[in-house]
C-alpha cells in the first residue's frame, strides 16, 4: 500500500499503468490488493468542462470528509471501549475505513481536490460522537455504527445513482470503486445490528439524531 | 453587440472578396488554393487542442466570397475535400484573406470571446503609453484593423483588460511550471527544495509584471474594485493552487489551507514591495521575498517542533502522575 502511495506522490498526474508485484503480501489483505483499492491508475477520467469539474469535485470532497469523520468516530470508539471485549472487532472495522480514507487521500491530491474547511470540526465532532455512544455500552457503540454506516451508504447509493444517470461509461472506475466502499459500509452495518445495536435504551431517537447530524455534515461538506 | 460583430465580420469578408476578385484573374489563385490545403494538412498534424474551440456546426456562417470559377473548379473540389476535415479544426490564426476558390465555409469563425482576448492583446502593448484605460483597448483594437468603437464590447473597460492580463501570466507560469515538471520527471533537471521552488515560481511570476511596472498601481486599484473582486480574487486562488501543486504539495487536511494562505500573504506583500521597488533589477524585491519565505518555512518548522515538545510534556506528565500514584500506595490492590 506504501509503494502505492509513494508511486502517486512521486508522478503526480501522470498515469501509471503497470501490475502490482504481490508476491511479498499477507494473505490477509490480498482481497484488497485485487480490488480497486490498489490501482495506480486514475480513477477518474480527465475532466472535460468546468462543470464536471466542479461535480466530481464536490463528490470527492464529501467522500473524503466522510471517511475522515468515520475515521475519527472509530478513534473515539476505540478510547473508551478499546481494552474491552469488542475492541478487536471495532478495530477491525476501523483499520478497514483507515483504508478507504487512505484510497480518498490520494485520490484528492491527485486530482487537485480541495478537501473541506470544516475537517477539525468533523475530527472533534466525530470523537465525541464515537466516544459518548461508546461511553453508552457496547450497544451504544454499535448503534451508532449502525446508524452512520446506513447514512454512508445511503449517500454513496444517490452518487452511484448519479454517476450511473450521468454516463455510466465515462465513470467505471469511480463507479467501481464507490460500489466497492459502499459495500464495505453495508457489512459495517450488518455487524453492528449482529451485535446487539439494537438493544440500547433509545436506539430510535439515538439513530434519527446521529442520521440527521450526517446528513447535515454531507450537506455542508458538499459545499464548503 | 452581435450586430457589431456581424458588421465588422461583414468589412472582413468585403475586403477579402476585393482580394479574390483580383486572385481570380491570374493562375497564381490555384497555387494558393494549393498552399492553404498544405498549411490546413499542418494545422491537422499539429493541432490537437482546439478541441474545445470548435463552435458548434449551427453557429457557422457560411461565406460565399467566391463562386468557384469554372477552370479551376474540378482541382478545387479536390482540393476541398482534400482539406475538409481542416474545416472541423479552428485556424489558430483567423483567416483574414479570401482566396478561397472552393467556396467550402471560412474556418476563421471565432467566438466573441476569442476576438475579445485577441483585443486584448494587442491593447497591452499600449499600456505603458495610454496606462490601463479603454484608449489602451481602443488603440490595440486599431491596430488589428477594427474600429476604435470597438472598445466599447468590454463593458468593464480598463478591468477586463488587467484580469485578461493577470489570465494571461498566470496560464504562461502554468505553462512553465508544467515544463519544469515533466524536465524533473524527465530525470533532466534537479528537484527543487520547496523554499527554493515557491521563490522560483513567485519570481517567474512577478517578473512579468516588470514591463508594466510603471502602471501597475493603476492596475491593482482597479483588481480591488468591488465588481472586479470574485473575478481577481479567483485568478489569485488558481495562480496560488498551481504553484503549490508543482511544488508537490499534495496535503488533504487543514494544511491545504495554511499552505495557500501563507503564499498569498508572501505574493501580495511581494508584489506591494516589488511596485515601489527602485533598485537595479528589482533585487530588493527578491531579498525580501527570500525572508519571507524563509519566515514562512521557520514558522512550519517552529510549529512541528511545539506539537512534538507538547507531546513531550503530556508523555512526561502522565509518568510523574504514575510515579506518584505509586509512591503513595494509591495503586496498590489491597
Amino acid at each position: 500500500m506504501q509503494r502505492a502511495t509513494d508511486c502517486v506522490l512521486k508522478h503526480g498526474f501522470v498515469r501509471v499503468l503497470y501490475s502490482i508485484n504481490t508476491r511479498n503480501v499477507p494473505a490477509a489483505i490480498n482481497r484488497v490488493n485485487s480490488s480497486m483499492l490498489c490501482r495506480k491508475y486514475t480513477v477518474l477520467p480527465p475532466p472535460r468542462d468546468k462543470e464536471e469539474k466542479a461535480m466530481l469535485d464536490s463528490m470527492l470532497r464529501v467522500d473524503h470528509a466522510g471517511e475522515y469523520g468515520a475515521n475519527c468516530i472509530y478513534a473515539g470508539q476505540m478510547a473508551v471501549l478499546g481494552r474491552t471485549q469488542s475492541g478487536p472487532l471495532i478495530q477491525n472495522m476501523w483499520d478497514q475505513e483507515k483504508i478507504h480514507l487512505q484510497k480518498f487521500n490520494e485520490i484528492l491530491g491527485e486530482n487537485r481536490v480541495r478537501p473541506t474547511v470544516m475537517l477539525p470540526l468533523w475530527n472533534i465532532a466525530g470523537f465525541l460522537l464515537g466516544a459518548s455512544t461508546a461511553l453508552l455500552g457496547k450497544e451504544g457503540a454499535m448503534a451508532c455504527t449502525v446508524a452512520v454506516e446506513e447514512s454512508i451508504s445511503e449517500h454513496y447509493n444517490s452518487q452511484i445513482r448519479a454517476l450511473m444517470e450521468e454516463d455510466p461509461d465515462r465513470y467505471t472506475e469511480l463507479l467501481q470503486l464507490i460500489k466497492e466502499f459502499r459495500d464495505d459500509e453495508m457489512e459495517h452495518h450488518d455487524t453492528g445490528l449482529e451485535h446487539d445495536a439494537e438493544s440500547v435504551p433509545g436506539y430510535m431517537i439515538l439513530k434519527t439524531l446521529i442520521q440527521a447530524g450526517c446528513k447535515a455534515a454531507i450537506y455542508i461538506s458538499q459545499r464548503i | 453587440m452581435a450586430a457589431l460583430i456581424r458588421s465588422l465580420r461583414a468589412v472582413r469578408s468585403l475586403r477579402g472578396l476585393g482580394s479574390a476578385v483580383v486572385a481570380t484573374t491570374c493562375p497564381a489563385s490555384l497555387y494558393g488554393g494549393l498552399r492553404r490545403g498544405f498549411h490546413r494538412a499542418a494545422l491537422l498534424a499539429s493541432d490537437s487542442k482546439s478541441d474545445q474551440t470548435v463552435p458548434p456546426p449551427s453557429h457557422h456562417e457560411h461565406y460565399q466570397a467566391q463562386e468557384p470559377r469554372q477552370g479551376s473548379s474540378t482541382f478545387s473540389t479536390e482540393q476541398a475535400s482534400a482539406s475538409d476535415p481542416g474545416t472541423q479544426h479552428e485556424d489558430p490564426w483567423p483567416n483574414t484573406s479570401y482566396q478561397d476558390q472552393s467556396g467550402e465555409q471560412a474556418e476563421d469563425y471565432e467566438t466573441e470571446d476569442q476576438l475579445q482576448a485577441r483585443i486584448l492583446t494587442a491593447a497591452l502593448e499600449f499600456v505603458p503609453q495610454h496606462g490601463w484605460t479603454v484608449e489602451a483597448i481602443a488603440a490595440g483594437a486599431e491596430t488589428l484593423g477594427l474600429s476604435a468603437a470597438s472598445a466599447g464590447m468590454f463593458d468593464n473597460g480598463a478591468g477586463d483588460l488587467v484580469l485578461h492580463f493577470v489570465g494571461q501570466c498566470n496560464v504562461q507560469l502554468t505553462e512553465i511550471l508544467a515544463e519544469e515538471h515533466n524536465q524533473v520527471q524527465l530525470g533532466q533537471a534537479e528537484k527543487k527544495k520547496t523554499a527554493d521552488f515557491l521563490r522560483h515560481a513567485v519570481e517567474t511570476r512577478l517578473r512579468m509584471l516588470v514591463p508594466y511596472i510603471d502602471t501597475w498601481p493603476q492596475a491593482m486599484s482597479l483588481l480591488l474594485l468591488p465588481h472586479n473582486i470574485p473575478e481577481s480574487l479567483k485568478h489569485l486562488s488558481t495562480l496560488v493552487d498551481d504553484i503549490w501543486y508543482y511544488a508537490g504539495d499534495r496535503s488533504t487536511d487543514m494544511s491545504w489551507y495554511t499552505r495557500r494562505a501563507a503564499l498569498t500573504g508572501i505574493y501580495n506583500t511581494t508584489e506591494l514591495v516589488m511596485v515601489q521597488d527602485s533598485s537595479p533589477d528589482f533585487e530588493e524585491t527578491w531579498v525580501f521575498l527570500d525572508n519571507r519565505i524563509r519566515d514562512v518555512v521557520n514558522m512550519a518548522n517552529t510549529a512541528k517542533q511545539v506539537q512534538a515538545t507538547g507531546e513531550a510534556v503530556v508523555q512526561g506528565l502522565m509518568g510523574a502522575a504514575v510515579t506518584l500514584k505509586n509512591i503513595t500506595g494509591v495503586n496498590q490492590r489491597r
